[in-house]
């Protein structure tokens, strides 16, 4: 058995994150003292210094790396330097939070950097093992984020069923992938995607292979029937948790879904587009109807994003309409736009709940936002804004990722599902500017001065004009979407 | 670059007044008039070449790949439209700035202002359709700020978030009917779209499209049943009701409705829906509006019915309809402007606006009354006014076409409505201006100044102008936009008083009469009114969203109770589902593989499983028998797996069982000896058939799988065992050889996590589950013989025994059943049996090796195997076997994997010591039991033993 020395460098950011990892682990151990900062600033340097060493590294051409476990492309360069933006902010968000709490200890830094890893390598991954592999990283960290805060009954809870039911979905996925590779005789997705074109692969099994991937797909995304765990760990996990959970692991997620079923099974796409289609629907009705009567701001995200996601699978699912792959690009890229738009608000909602909140006290009442233009009217219009985000009122981002994935779901003729999506958008529309109400409109419960470290201020507010700015100009980060996309097909 | 201006030049106006809010409310009204007039005057310079028939076009690319463009059209309607709200807009401006007094905000309330008519303007002159949908809702959020603008009005929250919810929802409503239309054209233009009417009428996507888009033009223009949040907007100050709810948003749906007749018009679905809408709509608004006692209601009724008016004549579809439909836009426009700036006037003087407490005003505000009579004539349709000429236009279209082959229902239809209509106007002008004057004003009214007059009175003039010289007048204008709406048509009509005695004039005739005699007898008919039943569609919209809400609660507890067995039972049955639903879409035959025979050794193991199983499941709430049960599951299928000829399988399934067995019992010290039962017969019902069915599935697909021929792996590992890796053991060597990279890896991580558990066990003490640990006294009495002496003599005695079996399993790993990893699994059941038989303190004192340094050498040692290879040239981790031949032993085989494989054992040893060894040390901790140094112990703090035998 010879061992080849494999090509090291596109996967430069991966193997810089994982050392990183273990500096972060020793220098915490033995410099007790400054541990909590530490933690904080070496995980923020990783964060950073990979997004260089993945946009140095990045160039338009497609590579494989490990024996074509690892494949390095725009896509996953684009949605990589998303997670580390994502995380970088997520973690300089929460930071004033943990600290009040006295639960930002260095392991919470640690396990953010893995779950980082976790998650890069799910993105970079031309196998489904390395897949599974880097999906269990981040889960596994996320688990244990989730009860983070241990003397929190609630928290542990959210972790317990997190876990047990995480631990579920993750035996089906592993379950469809040994399905798809009994079919195929490959594990590696050209090789999936070969055999499946050549109608090698034994089509039933094939297909039972297929219900658990997305099974375990679904689940990552928290969509209907496997979003279950999402309002219970939304609102058990920690804020500073929670903001996590909500934001880069979708993307992660979305990679999965764009590789696991367009690179390796594009060729069955019409079978799991069907599926698609249904847990899409499902999604934004249960989504936005469960949403309506939630008192507590954790939940209603937590609903929200589960009607968001199933919208951004109407883009997924959109591709190929009888044999004709004309729409894929477009479509895939609107599913794309969607997932990072939907990052960025999620970033700037669970933010702002952070920022309302304090020692002793969480915001996650909707009634603690009540009045909030009395107390920041800066604030309070930020909030507005990714309130009218989410429901898709023009000039802000979430409105174009609407726009674009209705079009293509118009294009690809599902008109009834276009129809039931508007609908439902309406109803959610509702919950969000109940939000929007109760801060302009009604009398402050809670009187108490906003206290919040300056830079959570300034990036949050940032946050906020980036919400508005680029619902102006969508252009550029539409374009960059497609253009990966196109890159990496 | 100017059509860009026109509309930009609001949006950069509403940026002044913010910022000169603390310079006074004069400059900030200066600064919205300059933005205003200046938009108005440039709007004006294309009028010239608008009226020779052109058509200006200007477009800037935005997002191309979502087809929206900054596309901008100006025709003659859009023109019209503009005109319209930049010249009232102008008017507003002025009249608010009197109108508003000196406590309001009234920098803000020009900076909504402006954006609201930047995005009214964006509207009308739009010629990408998502482009107007962008600012069709805007003007939603901007007029939901305009309505709410007195923040102290519970009324105003209310009704800014109703007209939001209502015309919102129109608004992405429209969006999916724009989509759709866009996709029939192939192009988000108008210009483009505007071409292709017959090909979106002949899509069977048309009829979808219409109903998205009328409904975001019903909502916009308060027609029926979306009409009830006008009234309730009627909350904002007067100016915005001026503006937006007479002159200028409501009138976005006729626009939109008017841009796109050319395309939509003309069809039976088209008729039905608009025609009828309208009808309902104009007869039920007139209606209300002769019963609201206050002056805006009846005022937002009155336009509620207008409305309605215009809407009917664009669903007649015939260009003439359409051409009175454009021209009662624009005399609705102005008078009911000119009425709600009375009504206005009325409430700031007076102090009220109810009309029960109104009368006589016309000796105290002269000028006030004149014009709100003149309007409010023109509104009632009486002759010289221009509200009569439209109004004949229009009971002459609708007496002229037919309703379901019905010639009359229109036509009476319509004058009902005119009925209504001319009685609310008597009654607004009788019941507030006329009669004698009373004394119990809530102020003192009086004409206002100058400012707050000279806007209506501009409008009033303009409807005495256009009612008496309207083919001068208005004729070009009307005839530029009939043009532009109906796509060139050219009509011979002429706009006039007097047309001869037609049917219209009589229905007018009726209209007057019938409308004086029902104000003369207002209070008989008011009292038919009161008796009669009164839907409030404010408490219908109210209902709705209690029970949405309602509705959302229930799921959110139905579903998501917090149950974790609820949550997996949907998972699990989600995938049966899926499963189901593939498993019955494709071909399911067995596959053709011969079965083989079954065995009695099998039938036996099977049955045995089966029935383990089964009594697990029934028996799992003793747990110390379902842990029993557990083992001997463990048991067959390690018996299994000898069956099946794999004896390294066996005997590591054997060792790990153990293991696992001993690791359960040690925590199960501190759990109670039951688990109670906590689920209904009714859920364990459920559960178990999931379980079942799951179970089949999974059974299922494992029989599919096996009775298919299938190639696999082992052929090549059979075949290169002994020349590649040196042993026979094909297990072993694959383990310490073919993937030994991946070995090394795993005992790094076994490692690491025995460190895990030594970490957390050990942390525990510390923290608050440590403190709870220490105050838990356990839940019965123990054997006072904690270590009986039977168990700890034969453990001592079975150690060496053991120790031997365990290298020997080692040494023959590599050729036959064996290897490093049952070898240290075997040692450490070896050890920590004494743990168990003589207690913690004894056999810690005795165990002189440390597992955390057992661990690291195992690494090393692992790691240094590798990298001798390396040393050697070889690539990391390559194997060479010796041949030494000894004396007495003979010749002898040394793999260099086995040193490898010692470096397994070492990690293996050390990890299961270190992490059993100290789930019992707690187990110690929690008992507080006294740690006993002899060699055989009684439990020393035991009463009888402390004060007997020491």
């Amino acid at each position: 058995m010879n061992f080849v020395v494999p090509d090291f460098y596109p996967a430069a950011a991966e193997i810089f994150v994982a050392v990183m990892a273990l500096v972060i682990m020793l220098s915490t151990t033995f410099a007790r003292s400054i541990a909590r900062s530490l933690g904080y600033f070496l995980c923020q340097f990783t964060l950073i210094a990979a997004a260089f060493i993945t946009i140095g590294t990045m160039h338009g051409e497609v590579s494989y790396t490990f024996s074509n476990m690892f494949i390095s492309d725009l896509m996953g360069d684009f949605l990589k330097v998303m997670i580390y933006f994502s995380m970088a902010i997520a973690l300089l968000y929460g930071r004033s939070y943990l600290a009040d709490r006295n639960i930002n200890k260095p392991e919470y830094y640690l396990l953010a950097i893995l779950m980082t890893l976790g998650m890069m390598v799910m993105v970079t991954s031309n196998h489904m093992l390395t897949m599974y592999i880097g999906l269990e990283m981040m889960s596994l960290a996320l688990y244990a984020l989730v009860a983070f805060d241990r003397d929190s009954a609630r928290s542990t809870e959210a972790g317990m069923k997190y876990f047990v039911l995480g631990a579920l979905a993750s035996g089906l996925l592993l379950y469809g992938m040994s399905m798809v590779y009994g079919a195929t005789g490959t594990l590696e997705f050209s090789g999936v995607a070969q055999s499946v074109y050549n109608q090698a692969a034994n089509k039933p099994v094939l297909l039972f292979g297929l219900v658990f991937l997305i099974a375990g797909i679904c689940f990552k995304l928290g969509v209907v029937p496997f979003h279950m765990w999402v309002p219970d760990v939304y609102q058990g996990a920690s804020t500073a948790v929670t903001l996590i959970l909500a934001t880069a692991p979708k993307l992660a997620a979305f990679a999965m879904a764009v590789r696991l079923l367009i690179w390796g099974l594009f060729d069955i796409a019409e079978q799991w587009q069907t599926m698609l289609m249904l847990v899409a629907v499902a999604s934004i009705i249960l989504g936005n109807l469960a949403a309506i009567s939630q008192p507590n701001i954790k939940r209603m995200l937590a609903y929200s994003g589960i009607s968001h996601m199933g919208f951004m699978l109407l883009g997924l699912l959109s591709g190929v309409v009888e044999g004709d792959r004309h729409f894929a690009l477009n479509a895939y890229s609107s599913a794309m736009f969607y997932a990072v738009a939907y990052v960025i608000m999620s970033l700037a909602s669970f933010g702002m709940i952070i920022l309302l909140s304090r020692a002793g006290f969480e915001a996650e009442r909707i009634d603690d936002f009540k009045g909030l233009n009395k107390r920041s009217p800066w604030f309070a219009a930020v909030m507005m804004f990714v309130m009218f985000s989410m429901a898709g009122v023009p000039f802000f981002i979430g409105f174009f990722a609407k726009l674009s994935v209705l079009q293509a779901v118009v294009a690809a003729g599902y008109f009834w599902i276009a129809a039931v999506a508007v609908v439902m958008s309406v109803i959610g529309a509702f919950y969000y500017l109940r939000v929007v109400k109760v801060m302009y409109f009604d009398e402050p419960v809670d009187t108490a001065p906003i206290h919040a470290p300056a830079e959570l201020r300034v990036l949050l507010s940032a946050n906020g004009i980036a919400i508005a700015a680029l619902g102006l100009a969508p252009q550029a980060l539409m374009s960059i979407c497609a253009y990966a996309l196109l890159a990496s097909l | 670059m100017s059509l860009l201006l026109i509309v930009l030049l609001p949006f950069i106006g509403a940026l002044f007044p913010a910022l000169m809010i603390r310079v006074g409310r004069n400059a900030s009204a200066a600064a919205a008039f300059f933005a205003t007039s200046l938009a108005f005057v440039l709007l004006m310079s294309h009028a010239p070449a608008l009226f020779r028939g052109e058509v200006l076009q200007a477009g800037w690319e935005w997002l191309p790949g979502l087809g929206l463009n900054v596309n901008f059209l100006l025709d003659g309607l859009g023109f019209f439209f503009a005109a319209l709200i930049l010249g009232i807009g102008l008017l507003i401006i002025v009249y608010a700035r009197y109108y508003l007094s000196k406590d309001d905000p009234v920098g803000v309330f020009y900076t909504y202002l402006l954006l609201f008519q930047g995005a009214m303007v964006g509207i009308v002159v739009s010629d990408n359709v998502l482009l107007l949908l962008i600012f069709w809702e805007l003007t939603s959020l901007s007029s939901f700020l305009l309505i709410g603008y007195w923040k102290h009005l519970p009324e105003g929250r209310q009704g800014a978030r109703m007209a939001l919810a209502v015309t919102g929802a129109g608004g992405l409503a429209m969006i999916a009917g724009m989509l759709l239309i866009g996709d029939i054209a192939g192009s988000y233009d108008l210009s483009v779209i505007l071409q292709r009417a017959e090909s979106i009428q002949a899509s069977p996507q048309y009829l979808p499209a219409l109903v998205l888009i009328l409904i975001g033009c019903f909502t916009k223009s308060a027609q029926f049943p979306f009409h009830f949040w006008l009234p309730h907007a009627m909350a904002a100050p007067t100016p915005v009701s001026a503006y937006l709810h007479s002159a200028t948003m409501v009138k976005a749906g006729l626009f939109l409705m008017a841009r796109m007749w050319p395309v939509l018009s003309g069809t039976e679905a088209w008729f039905y829906i608009v025609a009828t809408t309208g009808l309902v709509t104009m007869t039920i608004g007139a209606f209300i509006a002769l019963f609201k006692d206050d002056l805006k209601g009846l005022l937002a009724y009155s336009t509620v019915s207008h409305l309605g008016l215009v809407t009917m004549l664009f669903g007649f579809g015939t260009p003439m309809a359409a051409t009175a439909a454009v021209f009662h836009v624009l005399n609705h426009a102005t008078f009911k402007a000119a009425l709600f700036m009375s009504a206005g006037i009325v409430d700031h003087e007076a102090g009220t606006r109810d009309v029960r407490r109104l009368g006589g005003l016309m000796h105290l505000m002269p000028v006030t009354a004149t014009l709100a009579m003149v309007a409010g004539a023109s509104m009632a349709g009486l002759p010289l006014l221009n509200g009569f000429l439209s109004k004949e236009m229009m009971l002459h279209e609708a007496a002229s076409t037919a309703w379901l082959g019905q010639g009359w229902v229109l036509g009476t239809a319509a004058t009902i409505a005119a009925c209504f209509s001319v009685a609310y106007s008597f009654r607004f002008i009788a019941h507030v201006f006329m009669g004698p004057i009373r004394k119990d004003y809530p102020h003192h009214p009086h004409d206002p100044p100058l400012g707050m007059w000279i806007p209506p009175a501009v409008l009033v003039v303009l409807v005495v102008l256009i009612g008496l010289f309207p083919d001068t007048l208005a004729g070009p204008l009307v005839a530029m936009v009939a043009r532009a709406v109906t796509g060139g048509q050219v009509l011979d009509y002429h706009l006039a008083q007097w047309h001869g005695f037609t049917p219209a004039l009589g229905m007018s005739v009726v209209a007057i009469v019938v409308g004086t005699l029902l104000i003369r007898s207002y209070p008989r008919v008011r009292a038919l009114w009161t008796a009669g039943p009164h839907p409030e569609a404010k408490r219908i919209f109210d209902g709705l969203i209690t029970g949405a809400v309602d509705i959302a609660q229930r799921l959110t507890h139905g579903v998501h109770n917090g149950s974790m067995q609820r949550y997996l039972a949907v998972m699990l049955s989600a995938m049966l589902l899926l499963g189901y639903f593939v498993f019955a879409s494709s071909p399911n035959a067995p596959g053709t593989r011969a079965l083989m025979p079954a065995s009695a050794v099998a039938v036996v193991g099977w049955v045995l499983l089966m029935g383990a199983c089964l009594a697990l499941v029934l028996m799992h709430q003793q747990r110390l028998l379902a842990l029993v049960v557990v083992g001997v599951i463990g048991l067959i299928v390690s018996i299994g797996f000898v069956y099946l000829s794999a004896p390294d399988l066996a005997l590591t399934q054997i060792s790990v069982e153990v293991v696992t067995v001993i690791l359960m019992l040690l925590a199960l010290n501190f759990l109670p000896k039951r688990s109670p039962r906590e689920s209904s017969t009714v859920r364990r019902l459920r559960d178990a058939g999931l379980a079942i069915a799951a179970g089949l599935g999974v059974g299922g697909a494992a029989w599919a799988v096996m009775t298919r021929d299938a190639e696999t792996l082992s052929g090549y590992y059979l075949e290169q065992s002994v020349a590649g890796g040196g042993g026979s053991n094909v297990v072993n060597v694959i383990l310490v050889d073919f993937r030994g990279f991946d070995t090394f890896g795993e005992i790094i991580v076994l490692g690491i996590a025995a460190l895990t558990i030594f970490a957390l066990l050990d942390g525990l003490m510390v923290s608050a589950a440590g403190r709870r640990l220490q105050s838990w006294r356990p839940d019965q009495a123990r054997a006072a013989d904690r270590h009986p002496m039977m168990l700890a003599v034969a453990t001592r005695a079975m150690l060496p025994l053991a120790l031997m079996v365990g290298i020997y399993i080692f040494l023959r790993g590599h050729n036959v059943p064996g290897g490093g990893f049952i070898a240290g699994l075997v040692v450490a059941v070896a050890l920590i049996v004494q743990y168990m038989a003589s207690g913690f303190g004894w056999a810690a004192h005795r165990m002189k090796v440390d597992y955390h340094a057992l661990i690291g050498a195992g690494v090393l040692v692992a790691a240094a195997t590798g990298l001798g290879a390396l040393v050697a040239g070889f690539p990391f981790l390559t194997s060479t076997v010796w041949h030494l031949d000894l004396p007495l032993l003979g010749e002898l085989h040394i793999a260099s994997a086995m040193f490898f494989d010692t470096g397994v054992f070492l990690v293996v040893v050390g990890a299961t010591m270190l992490a059993l060894a100290n789930l019992s040390r707690l187990g110690r901790h929690a008992e507080h039991l006294l740690v006993n140094r002899e060699p055989m112990d009684v439990d020393p703090s035991r009463p009888s033993f402390a004060a007997g035998e020491h």
